[in-house]
């Protein structure tokens, strides 16, 4: 048997305490994905970001049939068209919020304290619940696009609950300094989590907020360095430097480490059903990809950008001399005048845009998927019979808060 | 031509994949296997899959149904596959496309506006003159080509005296409602506007370009006449509620600050053309009331109009000021019969006026 098949393919599953155990295998290259986004991102600049829609369900279609768990890829149902239609929903609902208490902000903010950072603290203030909320409804929308063996994933409705609740969670951890942190992180995972569904069956999240607290392990390392370099600034300052500087870098990788550590035991004690999650991930393998990925997309959008400078320089230049009169001289770079000079520079303009959300989609996204994915595991697979179908979630305004707020839906 | 191969079907009802060999049966163009059936005209294949080694088929009758298939030999035997399907709630999409064009036009152009208007009004004075120096400090901050520092301020103290001679004579005459500031900017543009707050910015292009003080005067003249009327206090708080619109609507992407850019300057230029023609009819009456000819604007605009047709730019396009033409002619027919205007200021003081950047400073 050829295909990726759970009975045979001894790669794929095993046996582990009397339940068939799947391990997931990953598809997907970087070439193709990097042509996927740069097409669809040129598209998009084509048509002043419409296509974007269209790029985004491609890139999500791409990536959700790269990861096969079993060998089974995920598939993205998503339409663009339901996007768009949800985009001017939202579009119509968040004009009004935005044009209108922006300007009232702006006006309070200069009349009652002569400046504008009380406006940019107030409409902060105000967005956070309608950012918690929209994160909600896109992940609801995701799901509710996304299936594995025909199979329909969902998450109830409650995003206005998960908005209150990440408030007030994200308050604790605040006046504790940090200390709740760890609790908010499992109390909106748990919220989220016992609200989402694999077919009709309800996924659930076991164990406790105290087991992320070993997460938590390299800022408690770093508070010391912290400490020390801010006490260095006083006294002594060429050590100063060095010091904040490692604690930054820590500060960094603690941050990473925290987010690996708490996915790995959250999933660990999800269940859905007779299906059980286990990851594997390393940390530090993550950071590397995030390190590297980014610098490696810097240098080469650096390209286009020196392009950029180039040709403005060539503009400057023509400029002067049409400031001096000069404009009849031969110039030196003859045959190109200056519309075609503005073209070629507005060209690469979008052109960092474009390279670098394509860089940063091949080689920090699909290996941060792919990592993960490989390290995903599904355990008691034997009992796939037993899930059934659910019915279709319509969510009409798609993820269009999150669109138009740029809530990052985490793909 | 027969084809027959290995695949996994996932009827969409439970979680369980079957495995089977489907065959395509010419006869009846269908794709057929154990308690399969599907036609060959209604199966589409998943676009968009990554790895390349698995061809996977839907039929338009069933939403959740899918065959998985390694075999890509079957996609000769599909004559429809790349078919999309058909745009479900065209008219739904076209209502709320209408609706969100009606309403980000609505906001845009009527209650932005409108409340703008209305709450110029009440602004307290400190919280304008705030207002003008934010924007001030914004304008320096974008107009830097260094990269450095803010465009800096001239201060020649000479320069500075003959200025505020202009400034007391037209202040004299036009009892404004706020104190003014004046400042001038170290930069090549031949431009000047008013801020929030009294705060009036002569750029160096301006001075050096100005072939006489009531050019200048002129120009102060038509500033005061915003700054009257409070139009740039109109203008921030309409930014402000505008922007963040127009951020919306363009998305985040490449094209969002270009396109964000460009619109905020057409819809700028749509409603400052009265505010300009107000500004003018007050620039000439303070003139005469200050002894001075409101056709030195007239001169002014006339190089002004000479200067953009030789380095009309792509820029200055968008920012020029609308018929400039009509408003020459204004304030040529402004100029009362026989008026002798008083001059405003001698040769030298004319002359530091115009070196006025030969020093500047940061604040």
């Amino acid at each position: 048997m050829s295909l990726a098949d759970p009975s045979s393919a001894g790669a794929i599953a095993s046996d582990e305490g009397g339940h068939r155990v799947w391990a997931t295998r990953f598809a997907g290259r970087r070439w193709p994905l990097f042509k996927l986004v740069l097409g669809t991102g040129a598209l998009t600049v084509l048509t002043l970001g419409i296509y974007r829609f269209w790029q985004k369900t491609r890139v999500r279609r791409w990536l959700w049939s790269a990861i096969r768990p079993g060998g089974y890829p995920l598939e993205y149902a998503g339409d663009p068209l339901e996007k768009l239609l949800g985009f001017l929903i939202a579009v119509v609902i968040l004009a009004f919020y935005i044009g209108i208490v922006n300007l009232l902000l702006m006006f309070a903010s200069f009349a009652l304290f002569q400046g504008n950072y009380a406006a940019y603290a107030l409409s902060l203030v105000g967005v956070f619940p309608i950012w918690f909320y929209a994160r909600y409804r896109a992940r609801r929308y995701i799901l509710a696009r996304t299936r594995w063996l025909g199979l329909r994933f969902g998450l109830e409705p409650g995003a206005w609950g998960f908005a209150i609740r990440a408030l007030w969670h994200g308050f604790l951890a605040l006046i504790t300094a940090g200390l709740l942190w760890p609790r908010m992180t499992f109390k909106l995972e748990q919220y989220r989590t016992n609200r989402t569904f694999f077919g009709e069956t309800r996924m659930h999240q076991d164990g406790r907020w105290t087991m992320l607290y070993g997460a938590m392990k390299w800022h408690f390392i770093n508070l010391p360095i912290a400490f020390g370099g801010l006490i260095c600034i006083g006294a002594n300052e060429a050590l100063a430097l060095p010091i904040l500087t490692l604690g930054a870098v820590l500060w960094l990788y603690a941050a990473v480490y925290y987010r690996v550590e708490t996915r790995i035991r959250l999933t660990n004690h999800k269940r859905a059903g007779a299906l059980r999650l286990r990851l594997t991930a390393s940390p530090l393998r993550i950071f590397w990809i995030l390190a590297s990925g980014h610098t490696l997309a810097l240098l080469v959008s650096a390209l286009p950008t020196l392009i950029l400078l180039g040709l403005f320089l060539e503009l400057q230049s023509l400029e002067t001399l049409v400031e001096m009169g000069l404009e009849n001289t031969p110039p030196i770079f003859a045959g190109l005048n200056r519309t075609a000079l503005i073209a070629l520079s507005v060209m690469a303009y979008f052109s960092i845009f474009l390279v670098w959300t394509a860089c940063t989609q091949a080689w920090v996204t699909l290996p941060l998927i792919r990592h993960y994915a490989q390290g995903l595991e599904v355990i008691g697979t034997e009992a796939m019979a037993t899930f059934g179908q659910r019915p279709r979630d319509d969510h009409p305004e798609a993820e269009g808060f999150a669109e138009a707020l740029d809530v990052g839906a985490s793909l | 031509m027969s084809f027959a191969a290995e695949a996994i079907h996932l009827d969409g009802e439970s979680g369980q994949p079957i495995r089977l060999t489907v065959t395509v049966d010419n006869t009846h163009q269908s794709l057929t296997g154990p308690g399969l059936h599907w036609p060959l005209n209604t199966i589409r294949e998943l676009p968009d899959t990554a790895g390349g080694d698995l061809v996977i088929l839907s039929r338009t009758e069933n939403a959740v149904e899918r065959l998985i298939l390694k075999d890509s030999a079957i996609r000769a035997h599909l004559p429809c596959r790349r078919r999309s399907a058909p745009v479900a709630n065209r008219p739904l999409l076209l209502k709320w496309a209408a609706a969100a064009m009606g309403s980000v036009a609505l906001i845009l152009f009527v209650l932005v506006p409108i409340m703008a208007d209305q709450l110029a009004n009440y602004i307290p004075p400190e919280g304008e003159r705030a207002l003008g120096q934010v924007t001030l400090n914004e304008i320096r901050e974008a107009l830097d080509d260094s990269g450095l520092e803010p465009v800096r301020f001239c201060t020649d103290p000479d320069g500075l005296t003959a200025l505020r001679r202009i400034e007391a004579r037209l202040s004299g005459e036009a009892d404004l409602p706020v104190e003014i500031t004046v400042h001038i900017l170290d930069h090549e543009m031949v431009n000047a506007f008013a801020l929030p707050g009294g705060h009036i910015v002569f750029f160096r292009g301006l001075i050096e370009q100005a072939g006489a003080p009531d050019e200048l005067a002129a120009v102060f003249a038509h500033e005061m006449g915003h700054v009257a009327s409070r139009d740039p206090t109109r203008h921030a708080l309409r930014s402000a509620g505008s922007i963040g619109v127009l951020g919306l609507l363009f998305g985040d992407f490449a094209g969002g600050a270009v396109v964000l850019f460009l619109a905020e300057r057409l819809i700028d230029a749509q409603y400052s053309q009265t505010a300009e023609a107000a500004a003018d009819v007050f620039a000439h009456d303070l003139m005469r009331r200050a002894g001075l000819s409101p056709g030195a604007l007239a001169t002014i605009f006339e190089r002004f109009a000479a200067l953009d047709g030789d380095t009309r730019t792509f820029m200055q396009h968008f920012m020029s000021h609308p018929a400039l033409g009509d408003r020459i002619e204004r304030a040529r027919r402004a100029v009362p019969a026989g008026l002798l205007p008083e001059p405003l200021m001698g040769d030298a003081d004319w002359a530091a006026l115009q070196t006025i950047c030969s020093r500047t400073a940061r604040n």
